[in-house]
C-alpha cells in the first residue's frame, strides 16, 4: 500500500514536467528556455552611400568597416517601396569600404531601405 | 492486479516519463551559429522637390522678414549684419517600416551639398531645432534660435564640419560634404525622447568683415543627385 502511495506521489511530480516540454516555444532565436546569441564582427557606426545612375540607385558603397569583418561577404538589399535590388560583395581584408553592385536598381524617392549583412568571416 | 504490481507500473511510468523529458532537454542541445552583421540604413532624401517629408529654408538677417524656402539652394554665411543661415528637417515617417523606438541608432549623418566654396575655411556647425519651423513661413526674424547672431553657443552644437579652398580644410571641392554627424539627435528622435524640428547650420563665427559664403543644393532644386539627405543606419538587436 506504501509503494502505492509512493508511485503515486511520483507520479504526481512528474506530470508537470511533461506540461512544459509540451509547451516549449520555438523562435528565430529562441529555442525552448535558451537563446542563442549570433556573432557579431562589429557594431560600429557604418556609413551607407548610394550610387546613381540616372536616377536610380545602382549601387551602394558601405564605409567604416573594421578589419574584424574583414573576408567577410556583404549581402545587401536595397527597397524603395516598389523595387528591390541585391547584391553582395567581398570585404576587404582589412576591412574600409566596399561597393555592392545591385542586380535591379531601384529609384530615388523620399526613403529607402537598405539591408546589409555581413556573413562571416 | 496487486497493490506490488500498482506500484510496479506506476514507478515505471515516472522512470520512462523522467526519460521522456531529459531526451528533450536543451541541455544535450549543441548549437553553433556563424557570424551574421546585420544592418538597416534609412536614407531620406529631399525628393520630389514636392515632398512635405523635408523642409529646408535659408533666413537672412539682411533681409529679417523675408522667407527663402523656394529658392533652390541653402546658404551659410557669415558676413557683418548680413550672416545667413539654413534650416534643414527631415521626417522619419519616410522610413518605411518605420524605425522601432527602441531601436539602436548606429550612426545618423546630415549630407549636404556643396556647390559654391568660400575662399576660407570655414566651420559649419549643426544645431537641433527645438520648436516647430515651417519652410513657407521661416525667416530671420521668426527664426526658432532667435536673431542674435552667434547664438546657440558652438558648444551646443550636434555636429560640425568644415568646409574651404585651402589645403587642409577638410570638404574643398564641390559635391556632398563629409562630416554632418548627428547620431545623438536622431537617437532621442528614434527613442522618443526629443521631438524632430531638425536643425539648423550656421557659421562657427558669425559676423566676419569678409563674407564668407558656403552654398548646398536645396530640396527645390530637384536634382536627385544633390539634394540634401538624412541617413540612418541602425540595428534592432543591439
Amino acid at each position: 500500500m506504501s509503494l502505492r502511495l509512493a508511485g503515486l506521489v511520483l507520479l504526481a511530480l512528474s506530470t508537470p514536467v511533461v506540461g512544459w516540454a509540451a509547451s516549449g516555444t520555438l523562435n528565430a532565436d529562441t529555442l525552448g528556455g535558451a537563446r542563442l546569441n549570433v556573432p557579431r564582427c562589429t557594431s560600429a557606426g557604418l556609413t551607407v552611400i548610394q550610387n546613381l545612375t540616372a536616377g536610380t540607385i545602382s549601387s551602394i558603397t558601405v564605409g567604416g568597416i573594421p578589419s574584424a569583418c574583414g573576408s567577410a561577404t556583404l549581402q545587401a538589399t536595397v527597397n524603395n517601396g516598389t523595387t528591390t535590388g541585391s547584391g553582395t560583395a567581398a570585404v576587404p581584408a582589412g576591412g574600409g569600404a566596399v561597393t555592392v553592385s545591385l542586380g535591379l536598381a531601384p529609384a530615388v524617392t523620399t526613403g529607402e531601405l537598405t539591408d546589409i549583412v555581413f556573413v562571416g568571416p | 492486479m496487486t497493490g506490488r504490481r500498482w506500484g510496479v507500473a506506476i514507478v515505471a511510468i515516472t522512470l520512462l516519463t523522467a526519460l521522456m523529458a531529459s531526451s528533450g532537454s536543451a541541455a544535450s542541445l549543441s548549437l553553433t551559429s556563424q557570424t551574421l552583421t546585420p544592418y538597416r540604413t534609412c536614407t531620406i532624401s529631399a525628393t520630389p522637390a514636392t515632398t512635405t517629408s523635408v523642409i529646408d529654408a535659408t533666413v537672412r538677417q539682411a533681409s529679417p522678414t523675408s522667407n527663402f524656402g523656394s529658392l533652390t539652394s541653402l546658404t551659410v554665411a557669415s558676413a557683418s549684419a548680413a550672416n545667413q543661415r539654413s534650416y534643414l528637417k527631415f521626417g522619419l515617417e519616410a522610413c518605411s517600416p518605420a524605425i522601432p523606438s527602441t531601436a539602436t541608432v548606429r550612426l545618423a549623418t546630415l549630407r549636404l551639398y556643396m556647390t559654391a566654396i568660400p575662399a576660407a575655411c570655414r566651420t559649419i556647425d549643426l544645431f537641433r531645432v527645438g520648436s516647430s519651423w515651417s519652410e513657407s513661413g521661416i525667416t530671420w526674424n521668426s527664426q526658432p534660435f532667435g536673431t542674435a547672431i552667434n547664438n546657440p553657443a558652438s558648444g551646443s552644437r550636434t555636429g560640425t564640419f568644415n568646409v574651404g579652398t585651402p589645403s587642409g580644410c577638410q570638404n574643398q571641392a564641390a559635391g556632398y560634404v563629409v562630416g554632418g554627424t548627428v547620431t545623438s539627435d536622431v537617437a532621442a528622435f528614434v527613442a522618443g525622447t526629443s521631438t524632430n524640428f531638425g536643425w539648423m547650420a550656421r557659421d562657427d563665427v558669425e559676423g566676419s568683415s569678409t563674407v564668407r559664403t558656403t552654398t548646398l543644393s536645396s530640396e527645390e532644386l530637384a536634382s536627385v543627385g544633390q539634394v540634401p539627405q538624412l541617413v540612418v543606419t541602425y540595428v534592432t538587436v543591439p
